[in-house]
């Protein structure tokens, strides 16, 4: 999945307009984002690419491109 | 659930997240209902993600007459994840969610405290999500059947003193509890097993009985769970306590949605059916009456079961009519001709078979039975159709079905609690019945010279009478239902209507009326407190089936001339703009009551000081247990 790719799903999964600008941004920084939201990605993620991703890994992430990593190194 | 193309759905996902980031969402609110209208749950999903971002007091600030709805969500788990999914099913209802969420796991504590966070926001609604945590908290490892039990029955006191202890206005909304594949399959043998599913499931019986106190609904989330593929996924339980899936708090959300439309007086009223492959296959005009499906063979059953569906519905208050492109003659021959057919003409309140635009037609009936569009839910197998009605009239709720799939029609119109109401009483029982008396009326009325003919001619007889318990569940239903002739549009539900009955100073009376063609049961109601020696009619409603006819001038003489007799100075009224009650702004006027301006609220007050009391209406016999000097 590519990185736009994967920014338009985050976008509608979690109702929050992000922009690239986004993607490197801690967590913590990142307005309005709770912990509830990376779950939320869970689903969604693994139905777009069709397989079974390692939840505590996505859990651990601290950016969008860290998920965004697991994604693609599972 | 309907078949909208996957675009529509991100189109919908799209401007919501436009306007969210553009900052407005808030002034762009009241078109959020209509962008939400036929959205399956990926759609509604993917909304409610924005939404539940949404500042309701921005909204209210734009839109100030916005209907909200507060929410307090608490329980054994994570609850969070199904705020997104109420923002979207309440905004689909047009209502306003404002939630308050909970500390975590801290349900017992925060529901039996007056004074927490939670009881303090006075929600309307107060969700309480359980999981099977609560139970397996508390148990070590390994753990034993008979302690499932000990700690089951704690639990269930735990919940029954929480129902007890109600303090809050408010409906409490509990869910039963799931028991995960995974608990009893870490016991080896068949017997302990059983037993813990025997005693998990009369853990459930016990708390949804609590569903009969009032104030308190219990959600039976099994049913639910049984339509629902994935209800519980391990791993966001394990990582973070989240017991519920996406799709099961959908379900739910969806479920509170409907709970809150019966509060609010949103429940609908009539289900009107299209005919050829809706209520059964076929096409009436070219395969005649036996050449139609609507019993024999593999799609004639399947269109028999939603018919039985349909009946059942019918038998409950639901008020059934059909809209067909038909000859009339043709359709009533059919509908008592055809063999095996579950529905027959007596069953619906109304059938219209012509060839005219569906929509009209819709309007008509509704206006000819007293109802509101927003009232009506609609079943059509022809997208077509649907989307006319739609467009042209997005207040009635349209469900798509399928004419290739029969057998999916009943699940499609069981998905929403359309009709879902707090407790189904006699008068529901009766409706249809009633509505069909008024058909009679109707002709009366035809052939009857003049309107004070016809009034004549009926013998209406009016019962003004001090209600008692068992009429508490109606009298709150016609706070709920009742929408042009309610003068203040102030619902309440049993426990208001109980305990209003049982305070002092107050009067409530309740309006039973009956005519020649038959009796109405009890359609009106007047809500009053004595204020020193001034009556204060807090508010005054009719059913609208007994409009038109003086009922409502007879009411209000009889109670200006029954304070006069226990010594009153004077009567209030008042009227609150309502979205229907219009028609009722001049009625305290019109009745001789003096205009005393308005109050802070918006509503108007009106006071009749009693000294020249308004003529009898001559063409009404009415009496009264009050003030039964």
């Amino acid at each position: 999945m590519s990185i736009d790719d994967f920014l338009t799903l985050v976008q509608a999964e979690v109702g929050l307009p992000l922009g690239a600008a986004d993607l490197d941004t801690d967590f913590d920084d990142l307005v309005a984002w709770d912990s509830v939201h990376l779950l939320k990605l869970l689903t969604a993620l693994e139905g777009s690419v069709g397989a079974r991703l390692p939840v505590p890994q996505l859990l651990e992430s601290r950016s969008l491109r860290q998920v965004h990593g697991v994604l693609v190194t599972r | 659930m309907t078949a909208l193309p996957a675009e529509t759905i991100e189109t919908t996902a799209v401007q919501l997240r436009t306007w969210l980031a553009t900052g407005m969402l808030a002034q762009a609110y009241p078109q959020v209902r209509g962008l939400l209208a036929g959205l399956d749950d990926a759609g509604l999903h993917r909304a409610g993600a924005v939404l539940a971002r949404l500042d309701a007091g921005e909204v209210l600030a734009a839109h100030p007459s916005t209907p909200v709805v507060t929410i307090a969500v608490t329980g054994s788990c994570t609850v969070e994840p199904i705020l997104a999914p109420l923002a979207a099913h309440l905004a689909r209802h047009g209502f306003l969610l404002r939630t308050q969420v909970g500390a975590f796991g801290q349900y017992a504590v925060e529901l039996a405290d007056p004074h927490s966070e939670l009881s303090r926001c006075a929600p309307d609604i107060t969700l309480c999500l359980l999981d099977a945590h609560i139970v397996f908290d508390q148990l070590p490892t390994p753990w034993t059947v008979p302690e499932v039990i000990a700690v089951l029955e704690e639990t269930s006191a735990l919940v029954a003193q929480i129902a007890q202890a109600q303090h809050r206005p408010g409906t409490l909304v509990c869910t039963t509890v799931p028991l995960p594949a995974h608990w009893a399959a870490q016991l080896v043998d068949y017997r302990s097993r059983a037993a813990l599913g025997a005693a998990w499931r009369r853990f459930n019986a016990d708390l949804l009985d609590l569903g009969e106190r009032p104030g308190m609904v219990i959600l039976d989330l099994e049913p639910l769970i049984c339509d629902t593929p994935r209800a519980y996924d391990p791993r966001v339980a394990t990582y973070a306590r989240v017991c519920f899936s996406d799709p099961l708090l959908h379900r739910l959300a969806r479920e509170v949605g409907h709970l809150v439309c019966s509060v609010r007086g949103r429940t609908r009223k009539c289900l009107v059916l299209d005919l050829d492959g809706t209520l059964w296959g076929g096409v009436l005009a070219e395969d005649g009456v036996d050449g139609l499906e609507a019993s024999g063979g593999y799609r004639g059953a399947a269109f028999q079961a939603f018919q039985r569906v349909v009946k059942q519905l019918g038998s409950q208050g639901a008020l059934l009519a059909v809209c067909s492109k038909n000859d009339d003659a043709a359709v009533r021959e059919a509908l008592h001709a055809m063999p095996g057919l579950a529905l027959a003409e007596d069953d619906f309140v109304a059938i219209v078979a012509n060839w005219e635009h569906k929509p009209v037609n819709i309007s008509r009936l509704a206006e000819r039975l007293g109802i509101g569009v927003d009232s009506m839910v609609f079943v059509d197998d022809n997208p077509v159709e649907r989307d006319m009605v739609r467009a042209e009239l997005p207040e009635v709720a349209v469900i798509d079905i399928e004419r290739a799939e029969p057998a999916l029609h009943s699940e499609r119109l069981l998905l929403d609690g359309w009709f879902a109401t707090q407790e189904v009483t006699e008068e529901d029982l009766a409706r249809t019945a009633r509505y069909r008396a008024e058909g009679r009326r109707r002709h009366c009325r035809a052939g009857a010279g003049t309107g004070t003919d016809y009034l004549a001619q009926l013998h209406t007889t009016v019962e003004l009478f001090r209600p008692s318990p068992a009429d508490v569940a109606r009298l709150a239903q016609l706070t709920q239902r009742t929408n042009r002739f309610n003068l203040t549009t102030q619902r309440l539900d049993g426990p208001a209507v109980r305990r209003m009955l049982g305070e002092a100073g107050t009067l409530v009376l309740a309006v039973r009326c009956a005519d020649r063609f038959g009796a109405h049961g009890t359609t009106g109601a007047v809500f009053a407190r004595w204020q020193g020696d001034v009556l204060d009619i807090e508010n005054f409603l009719l059913s609208c089936r007994v409009l038109a006819r003086g009922i409502e001038s007879a009411c209000l003489n009889a109670i200006l001339s029954g304070a006069q007799r226990v010594g009153a100075v004077a009567v209030r009224g008042r009227y609150r703009p309502g979205a229907r009650n219009q028609k009722v702004r001049e009625l305290y006027r019109q009745h001789g009551f003096a205009d005393r301006g308005m109050d802070a609220s918006g509503t108007e007050c009106y006071e009749h000081d009693l000294s020249r009391l308004p003529a009898p209406v001559s063409h009404i016999s009415l009496t009264s247990d009050w003030p039964g000097l």
